[in-house]
Formats: structure tokens, sequence, C-alpha cells
């Protein structure tokens, strides 16, 4: 048991010390957080239960988009690197530009992604939500209809008073100091 | 300017960097703390009050993050992986590095030309006196830690860099910060941030939920 653990220490020591992908370290960190982040706001007992679940999805969602975006992007500027970079310095540069697609995904792309997307997202879970409590409370009623007549339009219109326009002065004829 | 960028992309320092557990999750963090907060800060269907609240506990939250990861990762798990790496390799012909801050500066001078390699060992000086062969007392070099293996290398024109025992401690660096950032990072967060947001005065400010369950729902 302990040297099958020993062996694969070595193994992965081994893979990783001749390639250590930048992808690596930051899809595991969204692996896990993706995990993680929701279990913990489930368990905080001070918050709402709804408060907590609305959060909860939110954050599972930003690293079910992130890991996918970190992979791509780093995968594809490797790529680019690997057709555009001279053939001796396509090994090192193919790294970089994973790195800068790495960095590039966690500054723009996962945060424009996540507020592009996260909300319509939570709009639909929620909105069914309440589509569904409605059609609990959506009861017909088998009452016949009593058609209510608005007896107002009939009424003559009178042009009462109002406070800021009334005057007790006479509105006509010559006024002392013609005011 | 294609030359230039093509420079750039295949420079030393930007491998060293890439090439760095460490590094990587520290960019990465920082610019995490730049971006989220400031897509918050321009989305314009947020109100101005949540924008800023939202937008600082993020930011507090990344800043969290990198404090646990600085105070964590290197003294931690990287340091754990180095010891625990010399013993699981004792018998595969590594030098006897002393501490990984020696490596290190091992993998540096790797990277240097033969010619300056040889420069730099016969000239740093490590701030401790030894005794001559005279009995003077003169300052020790660099070069005086390192065993006959690491030696023998750095004359070397290509030196092994001993990949095992860097993937051993880039393996560390890669547990440590996923234990620490996603782990242990909110559970710090969750203490810090609502006093450190009551500080900036955000805390009062925020946003109510609407309570739906009070309100009666007149459509029947």
């Amino acid at each position: 048991m302990k040297t099958a653990i020993i062996d694969k220490f070595k193994k992965i020591s081994h893979n990783l010390g001749i390639n250590n992908k930048p992808t690596y370290v930051v899809m595991a960190i969204a692996a896990v957080k993706g995990i993680c982040r929701p279990t913990f706001t489930m368990m905080d007992k001070k918050e709402e239960p709804k408060t907590k679940k609305y959060t909860a999805i939110r954050e599972g969602l930003t690293e079910l988009i992130a890991i996918p975006v970190y992979w791509g992007l780093g995968e594809a500027s490797a790529k680019i690197a690997n057709k555009v970079l001279p053939e001796e310095l396509k090994k090192q540069g193919a790294k970089n530009c994973m790195f800068l697609g790495v960095c590039v995904a966690a500054l723009l792309v996962i945060p424009g992604l996540c507020s592009a997307a996260i909300k319509p997202i939570m709009d639909k879970f929620y909105n069914n939500e309440k589509g569904t409590l409605a059609k609990h409370l959506d009861i017909k009623s088998d009452a016949p209809e009593i058609p209510v007549k608005n007896i107002y339009e009939s009424m003559p219109v009178v042009n009462r008073p109002s406070l800021h326009t009334f005057s007790n002065a006479s509105q006509y004829g010559m006024k002392v100091g013609g005011v | 300017m294609i030359q230039g960028i093509a420079r750039f992309l295949t420079s030393n320092s930007l491998n060293n960097i890439t090439s760095n557990t460490n590094s990587q999750v520290l960019m990465e963090t920082t610019l995490k703390s730049i971006g989220r907060p400031g897509f918050i800060l321009i989305d314009n269907d947020i109100e101005n009050d949540t924008k800023k609240y939202a937008a600082a506990k993020e930011f507090l939250y990344q800043a969290t993050c990198l404090l646990v990861y600085a105070a964590l990762v290197v003294p931690v798990f990287k340091r754990g992986a180095f010891k625990l790496a010399k013993k699981v390799f004792a018998d595969s012909g590594i030098p006897n590095f002393q501490s990984l801050k020696q490596y290190n500066h091992y993998l540096k001078l790797c990277d240097s030309s033969l010619n300056n390699r040889q420069r730099t060992l016969e000239k740093e000086i490590k701030g401790v006196y030894k005794t001559d062969s005279k009995g003077n007392k003169v300052k020790k070099l660099v070069k005086d830690e390192y065993d006959e293996i690491a030696l023998n290398e750095l004359n070397k024109e290509n030196p092994d860099k001993f990949t095992d025992l860097k993937g051993a401690i880039e393996f560390g660096n890669i547990v440590g910060s996923v234990f620490g950032l996603a782990i242990l990072a909110p559970q710090v967060s969750h203490v810090f941030i609502h006093p450190a947001l009551k500080f900036l005065g955000l805390e009062d400010k925020k946003p109510k939920t609407k309570n739906n369950d009070t309100k009666l729902d007149k459509t029947v």
C-alpha cells in the first residue's frame, strides 16, 4: 500500500516536473471550489434557506463555467502559438501562451460570461418556481360573474375648486391697489 | 512588431512564471480580484448600492485568498513537499539541497549560460564567515554550500534540473493551492469579510431581499 502511494507520488512528480501546464492548477482549484463553496454556503445556519440556495447555485455555476473556459482558452492559445511560432520556439512559446490564455480567461472571459449567463439562468430557475406556485393557486371558480357597471362614467363632470386655486376675493371688477 | 511579440512569448522571465505554480496562482488570483469586481461595477442592470456592495465583497474575498495563499502554501505545503521529495527521491542521485531556497537558486543558475554561471559561483558570497587554511576569516561563497553532485552538474553546459524534485514541489504547491483557496479561504473570508464591509460602511447598505412569502398572492 505504502509503496503504491510512493510510486504514484513519484509518477505524478515526474510528469509535473516535465510538463506542468498552467491549466492544471486553475482547473483543480475551480473543480474543488465548485464543490466546496456551495456546500459551505448551504451549511451556513444564519442565512435564510432561499438566500442560501440562490447563493449556492450561483457559486456552483460560476465554477462550472470557469472549468471549460480555462481549459478551452488555454489549449486554444497553445494551438495558435504552435501554428504561428517558429519550430525552435514552439515548446516554450506554447506553454507561455497557454498561461496568457488562462490569464485572459481569469481577467475577462469568465467574469464576462458569468455576468451575461448567470443572471438569465438564475431568473429561469426562480421564474419557474413562481410559475409552479401560480399553478397550484390557479383554481377555476364556478360562480357566475356579476357584471359591474361603472356608475362614475354617467355622472356629469363638475369643476370642483382646488385649494391651490381657491380665492375668496372676487375675480372681476376694479380692486384697490390693483390686486 | 511580430518579432517583439515572439520574443516576449518565448522569454525566460515569462517561462519562469509559467513553470511555477506559485506565480501562476498569484497572478490568476490578482487578475480575478480586478476582473470580477470590475464586471460587477459595469453591470447596468444592478442598483448602485448593490453594485458597490457586491464588488467590495468579491474584492475582499479575492484579497483573502491571496493572503491565505501567501501565508499557507509557501511555508507549509511547498517546504513540506520539498522535504518529502528529498526522502522519496533519496536514492535517485539528487544532490543534497539544504533548503528549498537553495534548490531555487540552483534552478536559476541552470537557466544562465555556463560562463555566467561559473562567474556567479566564484563571486556570489554568503554573509557568513569561515576560516581558511591559513586561519584567516573569509566570507563564505554560495558555491561552498553546494555538494559535489550539484557542482558537477553546474559545470556542465546543460545541467540536470532534477525535474522529479521540481515536480514534487509543484505537486505540493497544487495541493496547497486547492486546500488554501477552495477550502480554507471561504472559511476565513466568512469571518473577515462582514466586519471589513461594516468598517467600509457598506454592510448597512446591503440590499434587503424581497420577502415574497409575506406578501399575499392575490392572483387566484
